[in-house]
């Protein structure tokens, strides 16, 4: 085989060495060529260069989109992307001449992986990659999700298989709503609401295309830079509210608050301020004019609606978990109100026991809870976990839990885990495959019961609040598992109370054994919990659905 | 919302993850995070070094963690009074050389000194890659959506390409393909700015 340069050739012999596909021949061939044809040489490392610069530079690419539409997930869509991954080296190490499939091998934090290894040499000096990789276990679980669907009303969506139902995660592509409004968050936090008929296509947690229809946007400050193209311009939000009115002739822009730059094909950059709007026309330069709040009545209504009922729906549930307070078999509340960053210890709000003290916080950050200004705490890192102490030994128990998931990247994930694996205590967790498992540990060393619901946790749960309740009845025998009030799953239990907590965990596990030994031992939850109960006695199928339906974020 | 976690912060958290264990090696935390800081400001340049002798991110990658491990190990010879990254190319060229040892289609593109020449004529190139390269960002704005979403799916997201294919209907070749057309219209576009710049 020769090469010529120039020559289509040589251009596909360049495409096939930047995705490891040219086979030795090929690869001789441009060895030769490059070696003896400088401009061939200079062309070659200008276009690789290219390649590796597209591979590394995160900024080229819209500020803030999502992570998350990859399995990593996990990392957190807060945490700014990795300029490039680490791939999982011990699964192509053995494949040296691993084929297209295997790029897709999972990817972590580069800076975790650094500080993993150079922690490692330093600290335990025997160090093998091997255990460095498997420890960041990562299942095929994947979610593209960029955007949920919060709310509809009187919604026809058109072209779609599925018409998506109000809660679910949305995967970048098309929507077409042809009738009716529509709510959309987007994973950056930017709130868009749309009237139909309008196109939208999501290309990211924090940009959208929209070539014909009306929508309004409201961007708080995290998401910042959140972008939609029209046919038209592009609209780069600067933390604002503004309107948008598209056709394919033409687009109108108003900003009811803050401010927004306005780029069109061929012009400059154009900042459009509060109180004002711009029209463009065709290939013409904008006109400016005040906003029309009349022409987008519909939306400002029903984002002053949704706001509405969200904090109304707040102020019922704290209400609730007033009352709850005064249980007697309330033995551990945690609301996670009033949450701050700079928290490092999480009350019990349980009023008529004093069982348990307050809990610690390790790491973990403050996020949004069910409702916009209801904090909850978020699990990330490996090292993320509330620890508490629960004295005593129960014949009943009861454990419930909001939880929204980012993905489920740990063999288990913990929910509650006891410390170890002692008599009478249990770890209650969620399986990558969706599993929601109870282990419970009875007094021989060897004695345990696993209690596993079938697979109820798909990837459209993610991203989700999710209501999570599981009763221990020692009177009846049995174990009930609830997701969303629910029963997922009954069993007799074959272990006898009483029933411990003991030194346990939320979102981790403290193996209590060599932390060095078993990869798997790792447990970290991935994602945000809101509200935490434990009560002393088993809650009826009645009461877990009540605590479910006062709860949940909408009606 | 969570907030941005430090490099300090994420020792200072494994740390703790690892109570149990004490350091038995000389090393400071301090040099450490010496080491990450001056590592992590690096490592973009350092990956494309590698990948100017093996393109392939995935690969390039591998060497490119082998070399960080190989940096800490000798990080005590290092010269602080020295710029780093040079220092660290130096280790990445003989990282690229151990691994393909084992690759036999890799040596065949890089034998014959071609590797040493790739890196030392990339180094005289500079001013000139960096020339048509600042204009990458605008060019990449100048891309239709769907192509613009395949980039940054391949680049940015690394999903796999049976991913991509999946996500925009089309075979896995036919992917490869349209990757190959879209870097070949960045290439044009650059060149470009570039000659409307020299002109």
């Amino acid at each position: 085989m020769k090469l010529e340069y120039p020559s289509p050739e040589f251009d596909e012999t360049i495409a096939a060495v930047c995705h490891g596909e040219a086979d030795e021949a090929r690869m001789r061939a441009l060895n030769h060529l490059l070696r003896s044809n400088a401009d061939a040489r200079d062309e070659y490392l200008i276009r690789i260069e290219l390649h590796s610069r597209l591979a590394s530079e995160p900024d080229l690419f819209s500020e803030g989109a999502d992570v998350s539409l990859e399995p990593l997930a996990a990392v957190s869509r807060a945490v700014p992307p990795a300029p490039w991954r680490l791939t999982e080296m011990d699964h192509r190490q053995s494949n040296p001449n691993h084929g297209s499939s295997e790029r897709a091998t999972r990817a972590m934090d580069r800076t975790w992986i650094l500080a993993l290894a150079a922690c490692f040499i330093l600290l335990a000096g025997i160090f093998s990659l091997l255990w460095l990789k498997r420890s960041e276990p990562r299942n095929g679980t994947t979610s593209k999700a960029v955007a949920m669907l919060a709310r509809t009303v009187d919604a026809r969506w058109v072209k779609q298989p599925t018409p998506p139902r109000a809660g679910v995660a949305l995967e970048p592509g098309w929507f077409h709503l042809e009738a009716g409004l529509a709510q959309i968050v987007f994973y950056s936090g930017a709130r868009v609401v749309i009237e139909g008929p309008t196109d939208l296509q999501l290309i990211s947690s924090s940009e959208a295309v929209c070539p014909t229809g009306r929508l309004l946007a409201e961007v708080p400050e995290p998401a910042r830079g959140f972008r939609i193209k029209t046919g038209q311009l592009n609209v780069v939000d600067l933390g604002t509210a503004f309107g948008l009115e598209t056709d394919h002739g033409q687009t109108e822009v108003d900003v009811f608050k803050g401010e927004v730059e306005l780029s069109a094909k061929a012009a400059a950059v154009q900042a459009l301020r509060e109180g004002t709007a711009a029209l463009v026309v065709g290939a013409g330069a904008a006109q400016f004019m005040a906003v029309r709040p009349d022409a987008f009545s519909n939306m400002l209504e029903f984002q002053q609606r949704s706001l509405a009922a969200e904090a109304l729906r707040y102020d019922q549930w704290r209400l609730k978990s007033a009352q709850l307070n005064q249980d007697p078999f309330l033995v551990v509340h945690f609301d996670f109100e009033g949450l701050s960053p700079s928290d490092s210890s999480l009350k019990n709000a349980a009023e008529k026991t004093a069982l348990v003290q307050d809990a610690a916080i390790v790491g973990c950050e403050p996020a949004q809870g069910r409702w916009r200004e209801k904090p909850a705490l978020e699990f990330q890192s490996v090292n993320d976990r509330v620890r508490l102490a629960v004295p005593g030994a129960f014949q009943s128990l009861t454990l419930s839990t909001w939880v929204c998931l980012k993905g489920l990247d740990r063999q288990f994930n913990s929910l509650v885990m006891s410390d170890g694996f002692d008599p009478g205590t249990i770890h209650w967790l969620i399986r990558n495959d969706g599993v929601l498992g109870l282990t419970v540990f009875g007094t021989g060393s060897a004695e345990y019961q696993i209690l596993a619901s079938p697979p109820v946790i798909g990837v459209d749960d993610l991203g989700t609040w999710l209501h999570l309740a599981v009763v221990l009845d020692g009177k009846a025998n049995e174990a009930v598992q609830y997701l969303n009030g629910v029963p997922v799953s009954r069993r007799t239990l074959k272990i006898r109370p009483p029933f411990r907590l003991n030194s346990v965990e939320l979102g981790n596990w403290n193996a209590r054994r060599d932390p060095g030994s078993e990869p798997s031992l790792i447990r970290n939850l991935s994602g945000s919990m809101d509200d935490f109960e434990m009560f002393s006695r088993a809650l009826s199928q009645a009461e877990i659905r009540d605590l479910y339906s006062s709860g949940k974020a909408e009606p | 919302m969570s907030k941005t976690r430090g490099l300090a912060e994420v020792i200072v958290k494994f740390h703790h993850m690892l109570p149990d264990f004490t350091p038995h090696s000389g090393a400071s935390s301090a040099s450490q995070q010496q080491f990450l800081s001056l590592f992590l400001r690096s490592e973009r340049e350092i990956f494309r070094y590698v990948a100017a002798l093996v393109p392939n991110l995935a690969d390039a990658e591998d060497i490119v963690q082998q070399t960080a491990l190989a940096l800490w190990a000798k990080f005590n010879a290092y010269d602080p009074a020295r710029p780093f990254t040079p220092w660290a190319c130096r280790f990445a060229l003989n990282k690229t050389r151990q691994w393909l040892e084992r690759r036999q289609r890799w040596q065949a593109l890089l034998e014959q000194g071609l590797a040493e020449e790739l890196a030392q004529r990339r180094e005289e190139l500079q001013p000139q890659l960096e020339a048509r390269l600042k204009h990458l960002e605008s060019c990449l704005g100048a891309l239709p959506v769907a192509q613009r979403s395949l980039v940054q799916g391949y680049y940015y997201e690394r999903a796999s390409i049976d991913a991509l294919a999946g996500r925009f209907s089309r075979t896995e070749a036919a992917t490869y393909k349209m990757l190959q057309r879209i870097r070949h219209d960045l290439r044009l576009c650059l060149e470009g700015h570039h000659q409307a710049e020299v002109v």
